[in-house]
C-alpha cells in the first residue's frame, strides 16, 4: 500500500488563496501549518482540463462581483478534502505518525486458524441477537470529528454575578445570619391543615357510620312557628306517599322448575310456560306480517289490465237491459214526489179525534195494568231480587278485576312495561352439578324490570344516539395509491 | 247573564295531575337530578284514570305524577343541594379549562354532599317498616357488591355493599334466623325470619355478569344509595338487638396477626381487610341468643324455642371442609347460620382455620366425579345435600349425596302444596324421613333385583294357592246346604269411634239429600273441582312413576 503522490504545486497555490474566514483561530493555525506540509488526498488535476486563455475583465469594486467572478474551487476543493482527512482518519494525514499509517504486509494469514473458530462463533450466533440492525449502522455516527460542543449548554447568563452571591451567601452561613427572605418564611404562621372530611363525606364512604335512626327522639327545642319558618322543622310527609303502588311482592321467587337440577315435571311445567309465551309473541308476529303482506288478488294481472282498458267499449247488450228497469225506478220516484196533496178540513178533525181517542185508550190501560200490579206483587219482588243479584255478582266481579288490575304494570309513560323474558333452561342445558351450573338471566336485569313492575319507575328505552350531520365518506388517498 | 265563562281543565282531575316535564320545570332540577329525587324520596309516577281529561284533551302518553307530591317535594332540602351540585360541577369544568389546578384542588374539596338520613326516617317511621322493605335493600345491595370494580359503578359504593352484606350475613349467624335456601338457575334464594317478619333476597352466583344493557345504572345507583343508607341503620338496630357493638370491632391483635400472613396472598389491603372481617364475624358468632332473652318472656318462648332449637342447631357438632369448586361463601354462610364448623383450602380464601388433613372432619363438600385422596372418617358429598338438609330441616341421608352420584332433583322450599295436588316423591320422602319413619325406598331399589327374582318364584306358588282355595270354598258351599245347624252367637264388638265415624257420614248424606236445588248443585260443582284436582294429581303421579320405571329399565339395561 502507498500513498499516492501530489503535485507539490497545488498546495503551493493554496498558501496565498485561502481565505482568512475560519470561525476559531485554533483551526486557522491548524491550517497554516497543514499548508506548509504535505499536500493531502486531493487527486492530481487532468491536464487536458481547459484554461481560458482570455481573461474575463470584470469591475471588482462590488462585493457583489467579488463573490461572482472570483475562482474560489480550489479552495474549496482543498478544504473539502481536510474535512475529509479528518472526517475519515480523525486528523491531517501529514500530522500521523508513519506506523499508524503503514502496516507491515506479512501475506495471507493462515486459513486453519479462521476456520476453527468459524463453526464456534457461527453456533454462538444461532440467535443472531448480538448483530446490530442495517439500519441501526446506517445511522450510527461514523465521522472521526467529535461533535462540537454546544457553548450554551455550559455557558450560564450572569454566571458571574450568581457566583459571587453564592459566595456571600456562604460567608453569611458561615457566620449565622438568616437572609431577610428566609426569616420571613420562618415567621408565617403554619397553617392549619385540618381534614374537612366531616363536611364533605360522600354518601358512599364505605367506612361511614350508622347510628340508632329509630331509637332517638327528635328535640323540639324552640318555638315550633320559628321553625317552620326557618325552615328547621321538615314538612311532614302525606300518609298516602307511603302506600306502595302496587301490591307484588319485592323478591318473585322463581318457579319450582327454575331449580338447577329441578324435579322433572315443575320442569316441564316451567318450559311449557316458557313456550306458550313463546308461541304468543310468534302469533303477533305472524299477524303483522299477515297484515302487511301484498293480497295476491290485488295485483293487477294482464288480465285485468285489459279489462280496464276495454272497459265501456264492449258488452253494449246488457247496458241495454240494464237501463230498462232504470226507466220504471224513475217513474216510481216521480210520482213519490208528487204526492204531496193538502189535507182537507175533515181529515184533520178525524186525524185529531183519532189521536185523542188512541192517548185515553193507553191511559185506561196503564190504569189497568197498575191496579192489576197488585196482584202481581210476588213476581215482582223475585224480579227484584233478581236483579239484585245480578247486580251484586257483577259487583263482585269488577272487584275481583279490580284486585287484579292493582297487580298489574300501569302505563306510566310512552312506553308499555314489558315483562322479562322467563329464565328458562332446557332439558339438556341443565348442568349435572352447580359447579357446571351456568347461570341463566342477570340478577340486574330482573331487579330493574321488578322495579318497573312494581310501577316505581317507568319503562324506558335507552336514548338512541342521533347524528346532526350526514356523515360523508372520502376515499382516503393513500387507499388509493394502494390499489 | 251572569258568571265567567267555566274554562275546561281548570278543575278536578285536570287540576291534580302535572307532568314530568312541569314537574321539573317547578323544582328548577334537569331530568337526571329529578329522576334521583323522585326515587330518593318515594315518590312515584301515577296512571290517572281518565288521561284525556288530565291531559288537556290530548291522548298522548306522558308520565304524570299528583301535583300535591310536588309539591311535598319543594320542601325537600336536598333539592338546595342538587342545585350547588350543578354549580360546583359548572365551576370545576372551568377551572379545568382555564388549568387552574389549585382552584380545582379547593372546588373539590368543598364538593358539596348530602345525608339520607332524614329521608330514611321520614319514610320509615318506625323500624318494622323499614325491616318490611329490606327485601329490596338485601338484593340490591347483594348485587351490587359482586360487580367486578370495573366503572360501571363507583368502587367506594361496591365496597360499601360488602360491608353491609357481609353484617347482614353476619347477623342473620348470630341469630340463627335463616329459614330457606334455594338454588335457582339465575341466583341463590335465602329467606329469613327476623323480628317476626319474612325476608327473602336473591345473591347472584359469582362472576356471573354480563351487564346488560337496557339497565340504567343511573337509576340502579339511586337506589342503591337509598338502600345502603337504610341497610346501614336496620343493621345497627339489629346488631344492639343481639346486644353487639355496631359497627364491629375486632381484635386488633389477631387483626394484625391475620394481616401478616396473609400480606403475599392477597392484592388489595382493603379487600383482605374486608375478608379478614368477614371471617372474624363468622368465628364471634358463639355466642348464646338463647340465653340472653329477658326471664318473662322465658316460659312462653321454652315451646317455640325447643321446636326451633332442633332446626337452628341442625349442623351442630359436625365439621365442613369445602373443596375449592364449591362455592364458598354460600356454603360457609348456610353452614355457619346452623352451627356447624367450616374451613377450607389456605389458597382459597383467607379465615381457613383447619386443614383438609384434619382427622376430626366430619363432611367434606365436594363437587367433583372423583377425587385421589380419600380419608375413612369422613363424608364425601355433594354441595346440594347442605341446601337440601336446610330446606328439609333434618339431617338427610348422605347415600343420595355421594361424590359422582346423580343427585335427587332439588325442590324448591317457596312451593307450599294444598291438600290434593300433586306433590312430587321426593318431597313425599322427605316429609316421611321428617315425620320419623325410616327410608324404605332405598332398600328397595338396593334389592330391586333380587325382588323381581323372587316375585317369579312366588307367581307360580300364588296360582296353586288360588286353585286350592277355590276347590276349599266350593267344598264349604256344598257343606252349608246340605246341613242345617244352629251355632253359637258371636258378640257384635262395637266400636265407639267407628260408630260415630258412621253417624256423621249419614248426617253428611241426609244434609246433601235435604239441599236445595241451587245449594246441591254449587255443592256438586265444588266436589266435581275437587275430584278433578284430585284426579290430575294422580295423573301426575301416575306419569312420575312411568318415567322412574323407564328410567330404572334404562339404568338396567345400561348395568347388563
Amino acid at each position: 500500500m502507498a500513498l499516492p503522490l501530489y503535485p507539490e504545486r497545488d498546495s503551493q497555490k493554496k498558501k496565498s488563496e485561502i481565505p482568512f474566514c475560519f470561525p476559531n483561530m485554533a483551526a486557522a493555525r491548524r491550517l497554516k501549518r497543514v499548508v506548509a506540509s504535505q499536500p493531502g488526498f486531493l487527486p492530481i488535476k487532468s491536464p487536458s482540463e481547459p484554461v481560458s486563455t482570455r481573461r474575463k475583465r470584470v469591475n471588482k469594486n462590488r462585493k457583489k462581483n467579488w463573490n461572482k467572478y472570483s475562482d474560489i474551487n480550489d479552495v474549496e476543493e482543498f478544504l473539502e478534502d481536510v474535512r475529509l482527512q479528518e472526517r475519515t482518519t480523525g486528523g491531517l494525514l501529514s500530522e500521523k505518525t508513519d506506523d499508524s499509517l503503514f502496516f507491515l504486509d506479512a501475506g495471507q494469514p493462515e486459513k486453519v486458524e479462521q476456520e476453527a473458530p468459524g463453526p464456534a462463533e457461527g453456533k454462538k450466533r444461532k440467535g443472531k441477537a448480538s448483530r446490530p440492525l442495517r439500519i441501526d449502522l446506517i445511522l450510527q455516527h461514523d465521522s472521526l470529528v467529535p461533535p462540537p460542543k454546544d457553548v450554551l449548554a455550559y455557558q450560564q447568563p450572569n454566571a458571574k454575578k450568581l457566583r459571587r452571591i453564592a459566595q456571600k451567601a456562604e460567608q453569611l452561613a458561615a457566620k449565622g445570619v438568616v437572609p431577610r427572605r428566609q426569616k420571613q418564611l420562618l415567621n408565617r404562621r403554619p397553617v392549619e391543615r385540618t381534614v374537612k372530611k366531616a363536611v364533605t363525606e360522600a354518601n358512599n364512604n364505605p367506612d361511614r357510620d350508622y347510628y340508632d335512626i329509630w331509637g332517638q327522639e327528635s328535640k323540639d327545642s324552640g318555638d315550633p312557628w320559628y321553625l317552620q319558618q326557618t325552615r328547621k322543622k321538615l314538612v311532614k310527609r302525606p300518609e298516602k306517599l307511603n302506600e306502595k303502588p302496587s301490591v307484588l311482592p319485592a323478591v318473585e321467587v322463581i318457579a319450582p322448575g327454575g331449580s338447577y337440577n329441578p324435579d322433572f315435571f315443575s320442569h316441564q311445567a316451567l318450559l311449557q310456560e316458557a313456550h306458550e309465551v313463546e308461541v304468543k309473541k310468534q302469533k303477533e308476529e305472524d299477524k303483522i306480517v299477515r297484515q302487511i303482506t301484498v293480497n295476491k288478488e290485488d295485483t293487477a294481472t294482464e288480465e285485468t289490465i285489459f279489462q280496464e282498458q276495454v272497459e265501456g267499449l264492449v258488452e253494449e247488450e246488457n247496458e241495454e237491459e240494464e237501463t230498462a228497469p232504470d226507466d220504471e225506478e224513475e217513474s216510481v220516484v216521480v210520482g213519490a214526489i208528487a204526492v204531496a196533496e193538502k189535507k182537507t178540513e175533515r181529515q184533520r178533525k178525524r186525524q185529531r179525534a183519532d189521536k185523542i181517542k188512541e192517548q185515553q185508550r193507553l191511559a185506561d190501560r196503564r190504569q189497568v195494568d197498575q191496579r192489576q200490579q197488585l196482584f202481581q206483587l210476588r213476581s215482582i219482588k223475585a224480579s227484584i231480587k233478581q236483579q239484585e243479584k245480578a247486580t251484586a255478582v257483577r259487583q263482585i266481579k269488577r272487584k275481583v278485576k279490580q284486585e287484579a288490575q292493582k297487580a298489574q304494570p300501569r302505563r306510566l309513560g310512552r312506553l308499555k312495561f314489558q315483562p322479562q323474558d322467563l329464565e328458562v333452561q332446557l332439558s339438556d342445558e341443565l348442568a349435572g352439578s352447580l359447579r357446571q351450573l351456568k347461570p341463566e338471566g342477570s340478577v340486574l336485569k330482573d331487579r330493574f324490570k321488578s322495579l318497573q313492575k312494581r310501577n316505581l319507575i317507568e319503562p324506558r328505552e335507552r336514548a338512541k344516539f342521533k347524528r346532526r350531520h350526514k356523515v360523508k365518506y372520502v376515499e382516503k388517498r393513500a387507499f388509493r395509491a394502494i390499489t | 247573564m251572569g258568571g265567567l265563562q267555566k274554562k275546561k281543565f281548570e278543575r278536578g282531575s285536570a287540576t291534580n295531575y302535572i307532568t314530568r316535564n312541569k314537574a321539573r320545570k317547578k323544582l328548577q332540577l334537569s331530568l337526571p337530578d329529578f329522576r334521583r329525587l323522585c326515587i330518593l324520596k318515594g315518590i312515584y309516577p301515577h296512571e290517572p284514570k281518565h288521561k284525556k281529561k288530565v291531559n288537556k284533551g290530548s291522548t298522548a302518553p306522558r308520565t304524570f305524577y299528583l301535583v300535591k307530591d310536588i309539591r311535598f317535594l319543594l320542601h325537600e332540602p336536598i333539592v338546595g343541594k342538587f342545585r350547588d351540585y350543578k354549580v360546583f360541577v359548572r365551576k370545576l369544568k372551568k377551572a379545568y379549562a382555564k388549568t387552574e389546578y389549585s382552584d380545582v384542588e379547593r372546588l373539590k374539596d368543598n364538593k358539596p354532599t348530602y345525608k339520607l338520613d332524614h329521608i330514611i326516617k321520614e319514610r320509615y317511621p318506625t323500624f318494622i317498616d323499614a325491616l318490611r322493605d329490606i327485601d329490596d335493600a338485601l338484593c340490591m345491595c347483594f348485587l351490587f357488591s359482586t360487580f367486578a370494580r370495573t366503572g360501571k359503578c363507583h368502587v367506594q359504593t361496591i365496597q360499601l355493599c360488602r360491608r353491609l352484606t357481609v353484617e347482614w350475613m353476619n347477623y342473620v349467624i348470630a341469630s340463627r334466623s335463616l329459614k330457606k335456601v334455594f338454588l335457582s338457575i339465575k341466583g341463590i334464594y335465602y329467606q329469613a325470619e327476623v323480628m317476626g317478619q319474612l325476608i327473602t333476597w336473591l345473591v347472584p352466583y359469582q362472576f356471573s355478569h354480563d351487564h346488560p344493557t337496557d339497565v340504567d345504572y343511573r337509576v340502579m345507583a339511586t337506589f342503591t344509595e337509598l338502600y345502603t343508607t337504610l341497610l346501614g341503620f336496620v343493621n345497627f338496630r339489629l346488631y344492639h338487638s343481639l346486644n353487639l357493638v355496631y359497627p364491629p370491632k375486632m381484635d386488633s391483635k389477631s387483626d394484625l396477626e391475620l394481616k401478616g400472613e396473609d400480606e403475599e396472598d392477597y392484592a388489595m389491603d382493603s379487600e383482605s381487610y374486608l375478608e379478614v372481617r368477614l371471617f372474624l364475624y363468622f368465628q364471634d358468632c358463639s355466642f348464646n341468643v338463647f340465653f340472653q332473652e329477658d326471664m318473662e318472656n322465658m316460659e312462653a318462648r321454652e315451646k317455640e324455642q325447643k321446636q326451633q332449637e332442633t332446626q337452628t342447631k341442625l349442623f351442630e357438632g359436625l365439621k365442613f371442609f369445602l373443596n375449592r369448586e364449591v362455592p364458598r361463601e354460600s356454603l360457609a354462610f348456610i353452614i355457619r347460620c346452623f352451627g356447624g364448623q367450616v374451613s377450607w383450602d389456605k389458597s382459597v380464601c383467607i379465615g381457613s382455620t383447619y386443614d383438609a388433613t384434619d382427622e376430626t372432619i366430619t363432611h367434606q363438600i365436594v363437587d367433583r366425579p372423583n377425587i385421589d385422596k380419600q380419608y375413612i372418617s369422613r363424608y364425601y358429598i355433594q354441595p346440594q345435600w347442605v341446601f337440601d338438609c336446610v330446606n328439609a330441616k333434618i339431617l338427610l341421608p348422605v347415600e343420595d349425596y355421594f361424590m359422582g352420584v346423580t343427585l335427587p332433583p332439588h325442590l324448591s322450599p317457596f312451593v307450599e302444596e294444598k291438600e290434593g295436588d300433586y306433590v312430587p316423591p321426593e318431597k313425599l320422602k322427605v316429609m316421611a324421613l321428617q315425620q320419623g319413619k325410616k327410608p324404605e325406598d332405598e332398600d328397595e331399589e338396593d334389592e330391586e333385583g333380587e325382588d323381581e327374582e323372587e316375585e317369579d318364584d312366588n307367581d307360580d306358588d300364588e296360582e296353586d294357592e288360588e286353585e286350592e282355595a277355590e276347590e276349599k270354598s266350593l267344598k264349604k258351599m256344598e257343606e252349608q246346604r246340605s246341613q242345617v245347624k244352629v251355632t253359637p252367637g258371636k258378640v257384635k264388638v262395637e266400636n265407639p269411634a267407628r260408630l260415630e265415624q258412621e253417624q256423621k257420614a249419614e248426617e253428611k248424606r241426609l244434609a246433601i239429600m235435604m239441599m236445595k236445588k241451587k245449594e246441591k248443585y254449587l255443592y256438586d260443582k265444588i266436589m266435581f273441582g275437587k275430584k278433578r284436582k284430585i284426579r290430575e294429581a294422580n295423573k301426575l303421579a301416575a306419569k312420575r312413576k312411568a318415567y322412574d320405571d323407564a328410567e330404572k329399565a334404562k339404568k338396567k339395561k345400561a348395568r347388563k
